[in-house]
């Protein structure tokens, strides 16, 4: 992935997950058992493949707990008499053959178990990253630009994946674990009693060994993970403002900064690295101890073919050297999944985590289309009013003052004032990308919350200052407005908009696919291109907001002249910081927090020798102010 | 590879590891043979009772030995790796970053920023752990695998024969597998990135979505990655599938094999034997061999993981590799602080003779071409151009940030081919078009420009600069934290910061490049006029779009497609040259006719 998009790999981000991989920092679910409901009716979609892989699963571990069962057996079919080894060949035949039936029958039980949780986990996943984007997409624009477009990815992306793997591997292994753990368990009773409690006291150890371990490790992982998030940090800034370290000769400095982070990363690193590795060692050890100890005893209670000693007691069945295998293979399986459950646990919690940050999603209201009101084309006029129009995105913070405006049909509107004025917000608010408090907006006398949604934004196209242009084909991208254009069509609004000449420079001319974020363009064609997708869409109402203000001035003037054939007719209206774009429109509404301050055309307005004529004086005249 | 160079400094801790790893391993290899030593002698033998206790004792306590001496390596060995990776991938860290930041502006435009993060981060991370891997994992499985084997010999002969027929089947059918695997991996990844950037794109463009009613389009396009993702997923699962349980399979034929031939060896061949003789088979012999069976088929699943992680860290030794072996194109034999011969009449002028230019990484279409202008000591130049007609592409050739392909770039009337790099680019204070501050408080990022900066130097700066107000309305005033990249300050007070940045440091000559395109037209006219009245005596070059701005300069410089078209003051301009006259009426003319 290319990291100057999407999120950082290995940034901290609120309220997201933890790194992948090692599950060390366990995120506690808030609701649990809700959450669980959820997933399980995304499984539910697919109950058939869940059952089937519990069924499945249920198969492979009874079958591997058979396996040394028989392994024993057969070696117990090797017998000593008159001090020379004698072999019952037709028991160890028989156990032999038993061994591979099912092994060979185990091992297509597996795979079929790999399959099914390959399925059901992308079954699943797939179900959920479609709610999730249909929801994203349908969410209302306060949402975007109120939470971190980071998280959003991350959820879309490291959370679902989280949780994928959690249904293709842990919900498995959890299972098994705990079958194969109390099957191993009654097993090893029926054997011997005496040996299972000497084999339990290995696990014992090992429990208590990596619960110390672990809180050790936690400890400086975590502050790995700081050091790291600052090394990535320094370096992501001195690298993308690599220009200004060259211009200002700020290498040296750079590279000391960045030197002492480094070097405490390495500290921090080796400590954490010799706890986590530890760790194997010391499970090998207490693994190999109780190897020893099953020998030990049971060699000792196989030698003595008694009880232990000359205690009075009973130990179970008859020790023999199959025995001893038995242990010795059953033992292993007994603590692998001793040790996995607590982590399978840990990552069962945290995937519910992650759950619960998708599902936050998919709980956002969507946004509420209740206009029912349709527009008709055809009998479609223009006329846009905002009465009394009041409105603060976050409360107590109003943006807009008691906002009046009447625009005719085929009136150019230019909005003018310095940033922060209300501008853009004028524009949020007709596209309904928000809704207002008070007062009301009509289009042809109609309130545009009656209207459908649909409807008001298709009779509306705009241009934005950020260009925005998706990684399809030029063709594609410029058909966006109108998708069942012909190829003749989109050529012409190309040319219009004046980008026809560079794009037919391209190799692939229309089909070029723009790389993400259209970074194989320049700014201004960019811009042309997304006045060339306007053109296309045809509206009624046109919106440019500082729409030319990254295109050439002679660029502009051609991009000027096609707008004005384009906004013939229609409503329009446009936000500029150049005066010369807007001069001749009809009303020039002169904005400043908020408020409309003056309105006129540019004759009236310098007349007034107000606030537009500052504006027109600084522009133009120089300096003097 | 040479970047293993790096790993000199520490081969101590590198084969410490290596050998305590060895001395661990063969513990675990003997372990098993003590255990058969105490099934044949201590349980299965004709001996006493309480010989036989005596035995299984003496061994109980031999293995308990090994164990322990075996826990005690295997903890040295953990303890020596990750010194020797940790201060391994400390190194390579620290020498790419050095490198990255000495490396020239066309060098990092190849490399892309991004990419160069992921290498001094992601990279060097993989590299570093595929090390710590290598010296223990690697050795390990190799003692386990061929130690294994070796015990295997000596235990019963005819165990290591099934042994080599079976082992080769099943690391080609690993091969095999991974095979089909790897390349369906790096699709899935693209996969991947296909779903990311259509989510990117709809969360970046809300409103552009929403303006076209595209939701349900949208939708489907996402759908469409998804789908193809999951499939593609699924696909490689499919092939991971069966890797396991055909393995399983290959591991119990050799364990049904290996009790056959026991029994069949104690009935054929033990008769004609004595029981000392190394070719009698017993019971712990068989279970010897079983345990080692274990351990050999572990060391082959092992492989494969470290198969995979040696592919990995290829690539990443590649990345790493291909910034190391980058040589600065832009160097300067000259040292630090090299006493100058100016001529005192060339002093604070920029002069270009004849200069050429073309983008290294591009087509070799010139961006300059054959420009000629002299601006002298004090004087304001404006150049005044077209988006891609090559106003940056000039300014760059100032401080060498490119170097020019004919024709020459005279800085006080010296080449800046005969600067230090330092030397030259400490005169020049240059604002760059997008803008880039650092975390840390406005305070840290305006003495970027000059470290020992007092505050009232700082305050005039910042006061020139139109942004003092600003900084003074703050709570925390200079103390206020900058974010990551500036990412809490509007793209105006940026820029401004920027300019205050340039301005510290008193320089002979400031270039604007396009650095106020973010200030609103008032808070424009007030910098200029600022600029004008303070800092008189210093040469001043700005890139402008606009007449209104270019207005500002003594003198205007008109490009075209690279070239000089024109040169002169506005009012020259206004009479003489058509293209200023076109630019001039495009962006004015309407007004004033209006005006009349």
């Amino acid at each position: 992935m290319n990291n100057n998009q999407g999120p950082r790999k290995n940034q901290v981000r609120p309220g997201g997950g933890p790194p992948r991989g090692r599950m060390l920092f366990v995120e506690k679910p808030k609701d649990m058992k809700g959450t669980l409901k959820r997933i399980f009716k995304y499984i539910g979609k697919n109950r058939l493949l869940f059952f089937g892989l519990l069924f499945i699963t249920l198969i492979v571990t009874v079958v591997g707990l058979v396996g040394p069962y028989l392994q024993g057996k057969a070696i117990d079919a090797i017998t000593i008499s008159e001090s020379r080894l004698q072999v019952d060949w037709d028991s160890m035949i028989l156990y032999l053959s038993l061994i591979l039936i099912i092994y060979v029958s185990s091992s297509a039980f597996t795979y079929f178990q790999g399959l099914l949780s390959a399925h059901l986990s992308q079954n699943t996943v797939r179900e959920m990253r479609k709610d999730l984007f249909n929801h994203i997409v349908k969410l209302p624009v306060k949402y975007t630009d109120t939470h971190a477009h980071g998280d959003i990815m991350s959820r879309m992306t490291n959370d679902v994946d989280i949780i994928s793997n959690t249904i293709s591997q842990s919900i498995g292994s959890l299972f098994s674990g705990v079958l194969t753990v109390v099957g191993v368990l009654a097993i090893m009773l029926y054997l011997n009693w005496f040996l299972t409690l000497v084999s339990l006291s290995t696990v014992f150890l090992t429990i208590l060994s990596t619960k110390y371990l672990s809180k050790l490790m936690r400890k400086y992982y975590k502050k790995q993970q700081e050091l790291l998030g600052n090394l990535n940090g320094h370096v992501e800034e001195m690298v993308t403002g690599y220009k200004t370290v060259a211009a200002y000769s700020k290498e040296k400095k750079a590279q000391d900064e960045f030197d002492e982070v480094s070097g405490n990363l390495k500290k921090v690193s080796i400590k954490a690295n010799i706890f986590g590795g530890v760790m194997g060692p010391v499970m090998n050890c207490i693994s190999n101890f109780g190897f020893l100890l099953i020998c030990g005893f049971g060699g000792y209670l196989a030698a003595t073919k008694s009880g232990l000693g000359n205690w009075w007691f009973s130990v179970g069945t008859f020790v023999t050297v199959g025995t001893i295998q038995m242990f010795i293979q059953y033992s292993k399986r007994f603590s692998r999944p001793i040790n996995e459950i607590a982590n399978l646990w840990a990552q069962f919690q945290t995937s519910i985590a992650a759950a619960e940050r998708v599902f936050e999603i998919m709980d956002t209201p969507l946004e509420v289309n209740d206009g029912k009101e349709r527009i008709d084309g055809n009998k479609f006029v223009g006329n846009i009013s905002f009465k009394d129009v009041n409105f603060s995105y976050t409360e107590g913070k109003q943006i807009i003052y008691d906002f009046n405006l009447d625009v005719k049909p085929g009136q150019k509107i230019a909005l003018v004032g310095a940033t922060g004025s209300g501008k853009t917000t004028i524009v949020n608010l007709l596209m309904r990308f928000y809704d207002i408090d008070s007062g009301s907006i009509k289009i042809d006398g109609v309130d545009i919350r009656d209207i459908r949604k649909e409807d008001l934004r298709s009779t509306v196209a705009i241009v934005l200052q950020d260009t925005i242009l998706f990684s399809t084909s030029i063709k594609d991208n410029i058909k966006y407005g109108h998708l069942d254009a012909s190829i003749d069509e989109i050529i012409n609004a190309s040319k219009l908009a004046n980008s026809d000449y560079f794009v037919e420079r391209l190799p692939e001319k229309y089909d070029t696919i723009l790389a993400e974020s259209g970074s194989n363009l320049s700014q201004g064609q960019r811009q042309l291109l997304s006045i060339a997708r306007a053109i296309l869409a045809d509206p009624k109402i046109l919106i440019l907001d500082e729409a030319t203000s990254s295109v050439d001035t002679r660029t502009e003037k051609n991009i000027q002249d096609a707008m004005f054939t384009l906004m013939k007719n229609r409503t329009s209206l446009v936000i500029a910081h150049r005066l010369s774009t807007i001069q001749d429109a009809d009303v020039i509404i002169v904005m400043d927090h908020g408020r409309i301050v003056e309105s006129g055309n540019h004759y009236e307005l310098l007349k007034k020798e107000g606030r537009y004529y500052n504006l027109y004086q600084t522009q133009f005249a120089g300096n003097e102010i | 590879m040479k970047i293993f160079k790096f790993l000199g400094k520490y081969w101590g801790w590198a084969v410490g590891a290596s050998l305590f790893m060895i001395a661990e391993v063969a513990f675990d290899l003997i372990l098993p043979q003590i255990m058969s030593t105490i099934v044949d002698d201590g349980v299965l033998s004709d001996f006493a009772a309480n010989e036989k206790t005596a035995i299984v004792v003496k061994f109980g306590l031999i293995m308990l030995g090994c164990l322990i001496l075996g826990g005690f390596c295997g903890i040295s060995s953990g303890v020596c790796a990750s010194t020797a990776s940790n201060s391994f991938g400390d190194d390579v860290r620290r020498a790419l970053f050095k490198k990255v930041t000495n490396l020239s502006y066309e060098q990092t435009d190849k490399f892309s920023t991004g990419s160069l993060v992921t290498r001094i981060t992601n990279d060097v991370t993989q590299v570093q752990n595929f090390v710590s891997m290598a010296i223990r994992m690697f050795v390990r499985t190799i003692m386990l695998f061929f130690g294994g084997i070796i015990m295997m010999y000596l235990t019963c002969k005819e165990f290591s024969y099934v042994l080599a027929i079976v082992l080769p089947i099943q690391v080609v059918i690993m091969i095999i597998f991974l095979k089909k695997a790897t390349p369906v991996f790096k699709v899935v990844q693209s996969k991947i990135d296909k779903v990311n950037s259509v989510v990117q794109e709809n969360v970046g463009g809300v409103r552009v979505v929403k303006a076209y009613v595209r939701e349900d389009y949208e939708s489907d396009r996402f759908n469409d990655a998804n789908v193809d993702l999951s499939l593609t997923t699924l696909k490689v699962q499919k092939i991971l599938a069966i890797i396991m349980p055909l393995l399983t399979i290959f591991l119990n034929v050799i364990v049904v094999a290996i009790i056959y031939i026991g029994g069949y060896k104690i009935v054929n061949v033990n008769p004609t034997l004595l029981p000392t003789d190394s070719d009698y088979m017993t019971v712990g012999k068989v279970m010897a061999g079983l345990t080692y069976i274990a351990q050999v088929l572990i060391g082959v699943m092992q492989m494969a993981m470290i198969a995979s992680a040696i592919t990995r860290a290829k690539v990443s030794i590649g990345r790493i590799n291909e910034v190391m072996d980058c040589e600065p194109v832009i160097t300067s034999d000259v040292e630090e602080n090299h006493k100058y011969e100016i001529d005192p009449k060339d002093l604070g002028t920029i002069e270009f003779k004849n200069v050429s230019f073309a983008y290294p990484n591009s087509s070799g279409q010139n961006v300059v071409s054959d420009f000629s202008l002299k601006v002298s000591k004090g004087e304001r130049l404006a150049i005044l151009g077209a988006t891609g007609s090559g106003k940056s592409s000039i300014v760059n050739l100032i401080p060498r940030f490119y170097d020019v392909d004919s024709g020459e770039v005279l800085v006080d009337g010296i080449n800046v081919k005969e600067y230090n790099l330092k030397d030259l680019r400490n005169k020049i204070s240059m604002v760059l078009q997008k803008t880039e501050l650092f975390s840390g408080s406005i305070e840290e990022n305006v003495k970027w420009g000059k470290v020992d900066a007092t505050s009232e130097e700082i305050e005039e700066a910042t006061s020139i600069a139109q942004v003092k107000d600003f900084i003074d309305g703050l709570e925390d005033g200079y103390n206020y934290e900058v974010g990551e990249r500036g990412n809490n300050l509007s793209g105006g007070q940026k820029q401004r910061v920027s300019i205050a940045r340039g301005l510290v440091r008193k320089p002979e000559f400031i270039v604007f490049d396009d650095s106020t395109s973010a200030l609103d037209l008032a808070t424009e006219a007030r910098l200029h006029k600022a600029l004008k009245e303070k800092m008189q005596g210093v040469t001043t070059i700005f890139i402008a779009q606009r007449v209104a701005s270019a207005r500002h300069a003594d003198k205007i410089a008109v490009i075209d497609n690279g070239k000089l078209v024109a040169l002169g003051t506005h009012d020259e301009l206004i009479n003489n040259s058509p293209i200023y006259q076109d630019i001039y009426n495009s962006q004015l003319k309407r007004g004033e006719q209006d005006e009349q």
